[in-house]
């Protein structure tokens, strides 16, 4: 596991490596300083702290909105620093963003929302049929499928823009508060698909202020103070969910 | 869903993109009747030059004494006469009866005594036989009468033709101007759209999709919109040519002969929706490449 290795230092083969990164939006006051990061396949972090900790920031460097102003970044093994922009288009399809403010289509309904992943990455049609409906099912939203976002309350979209992120089975799967809109058993629903895309083989970082959340789940937590990355041990101890696996 | 055609952009109902259509369906509508214009004047040169190709008018001029009998022949037309009959380059040769030349100056001096009074000259039509040179003919004509003036019409038709040049050429930068004027419109038209749809073309870019295939969407729509308003400008020029060609049918065909345009210009004239298609797809594909460059 990824907090039992030392200095978390990057190492070939994890989903993200992060070496020494800062990132500065106006090229003076530093956002994140001197993050190191490593996240290997298959694993899942927490990520917390503070408004304005640079949860959002550090997110927005995994999913390639940002370039570090400092320090490498590697997705997949890839360094992103000069790579081509069909490159970050490529990279960006392994990887699944539920955004805070969701970031949906309100031109589309909420199926073709869910599809757009597999629609750009020309998955046959047929598929993204089965794939879309089956997913929308799973969180709750079968009798939505065919209403557009507007229509939709805070967390049905949050359930679409989850559906939008998983949809293509991404290796990375990056959540900015996805619980922050639904009850709580929603989120433990919401949360069991993550973790569930974890146990097939995803690397999961889901940030959340939400303690009760964290505390119920023995993933290690990033915690992010003063744009500096620490990291901190689960809250609950490891050995609860083995009795449940 | 097929993928041409696919579009996760709401730019179907963008008015922007439906300007495009207007505009061009009126760029196409002009560009249809400079063509046209260019190529009427192409074939009434290619009409004129073939009918006086291989053709001489010798104009005798009369001799000074008072003319005898309408229908005697003068000295020297009997001499010219005589010399072209014999000419083995010449095809045809005919005096032109006097009552037609008096027909012919009849706009201009009107009819009657005064006329009839008048020393009028000459006339001879002379056919050529086919690619025979003037010159051995005309030689010929000079040593028979002197004093004749033979006319090759090479200086009417070569006004003539640099008149058609240069209406060839207005033609042509016209076209150039519309083709243009098409592309700064669609240039302007996607920055719009562009900027209307930053957001989600942004979250498009974040679920992976390529500059190529954002682009891709434009220039299609470009293309499907620049293409129909071709269309519709060829509608708004089929019976716009019917009404001018109706109207020329009225004027003496000596001055408009009905000369048919060739079949190149009809292929042009359908050409050119596409041709406008593919220059408004072309014009956004870039654009679109272009702006993307500066976006997550």
């Amino acid at each position: 596991m990824a907090f039992n290795r030392k200095k978390n230092k990057p190492f070939e083969g994890d989903t993200v490596a992060l070496d020494t990164v800062d990132l500065s939006y106006d090229g003076a006051t530093p956002v994140l300083s001197a993050v190191n990061l490593a996240l290997p396949q298959s694993s899942f972090h927490f990520l917390t702290g503070a408004s304005g900790a640079g949860k959002s920031s550090l997110l927005s460097l995994l999913y390639l909105a940002k370039r570090p102003t400092a320090g490498s970044l590697k997705l997949f093994g890839e360094d992103v620093t000069g790579a081509s922009r069909n490159k970050l288009a490529g990279l960006r399809r392994r990887l699944g963003v539920v955004f805070q403010d969701y970031r949906l289509l309100d031109h589309l309904s909420a199926f073709d929302n869910v599809a757009l992943p597999l629609r750009i990455a020309r998955v046959p049609e047929a598929v993204v049929t089965q794939d879309v409906t089956e997913l929308l099912k799973w969180v709750g939203l079968a009798e939505q499928m065919d209403a557009h976002p507007p229509t939709l309350s805070g967390g049905q979209k949050q359930r679409v823009a989850i559906a939008r992120a998983v949809v293509n089975r991404p290796k990375l799967i990056l959540a900015d508060e996805p619980t922050g809109n639904v009850d709580d058993t929603i989120a433990v629903r919401l949360m069991a698909l993550f973790v569930e895309l974890h146990k097939l083989g995803s690397s999961v970082v889901v940030a959340t202020h939400n303690e009760s959340l964290v505390s119920r789940f023995p993933f290690p937590r990033l915690h992010l103070d003063g744009g500096r990355l620490t990291l901190l041990p689960p809250l609950k101890p490891a050995a609860s969910i083995l009795g449940e696996g | 869903m097929a993928l041409f055609g696919r579009t996760d952009l709401p730019i179907q109902k963008n008015a922007a993109s439906r300007f495009i259509q207007w505009l061009v369906m009126v760029l196409v509508f002009m560009a249809a009747i400079a063509a046209t214009v260019n190529a009427y004047t192409g074939s009434l040169l290619a009409h004129w030059n073939r009918s006086v190709t291989g053709t001489l008018t010798v104009q005798v001029p009369a001799p000074m004494e008072k003319p005898g009998k309408p229908n005697d022949v003068p000295k020297d037309v009997a001499a010219v006469l005589g010399v072209l009959k014999i000419h083995p380059d010449v095809l045809r040769v005919e005096a032109v009866p006097r009552a037609k030349v008096v027909a012919l100056l009849e706009p201009w001096l009107g009819s009657g005594e005064a006329v009839s009074d008048l020393p009028l000259p000459a006339l001879v039509d002379v056919a050529l036989k086919p690619g025979t040179d003037t010159r051995g003919v005309t030689d010929a004509i000079m040593k028979a009468a002197p004093t004749a003036l033979v006319d090759d019409h090479r200086v009417w038709l070569n006004r003539v033709g640099n008149l058609a040049e240069g209406v060839g050429m207005i033609a042509l930068a016209l076209m150039g101007i519309i083709a243009a004027a098409l592309g700064l419109t669609v240039i302007f038209a996607t920055r719009a759209s562009l900027a209307e749809f930053r957001d989600v073309i942004e979250v498009l870019h974040l679920v992976g999709a390529r500059d190529d295939d954002i682009a891709g969407q434009f220039a299609r729509r470009a293309l499907g919109q620049a293409t129909a308003g071709g269309l519709l400008g060829l509608a708004l020029y089929a019976p716009t040519l019917g009404v001018i060609a109706l109207l020329a049918r009225r004027v003496d065909t000596s001055v408009l002969p009905n000369v048919g345009l060739p079949i190149a210009h009809w292929a042009l004239l359908a050409s050119l929706p596409i041709v406008a298609g593919v220059l408004a797809m072309g014009a956004a594909h870039v654009t679109v490449r272009r702006a993307l460059r500066t976006m997550v």
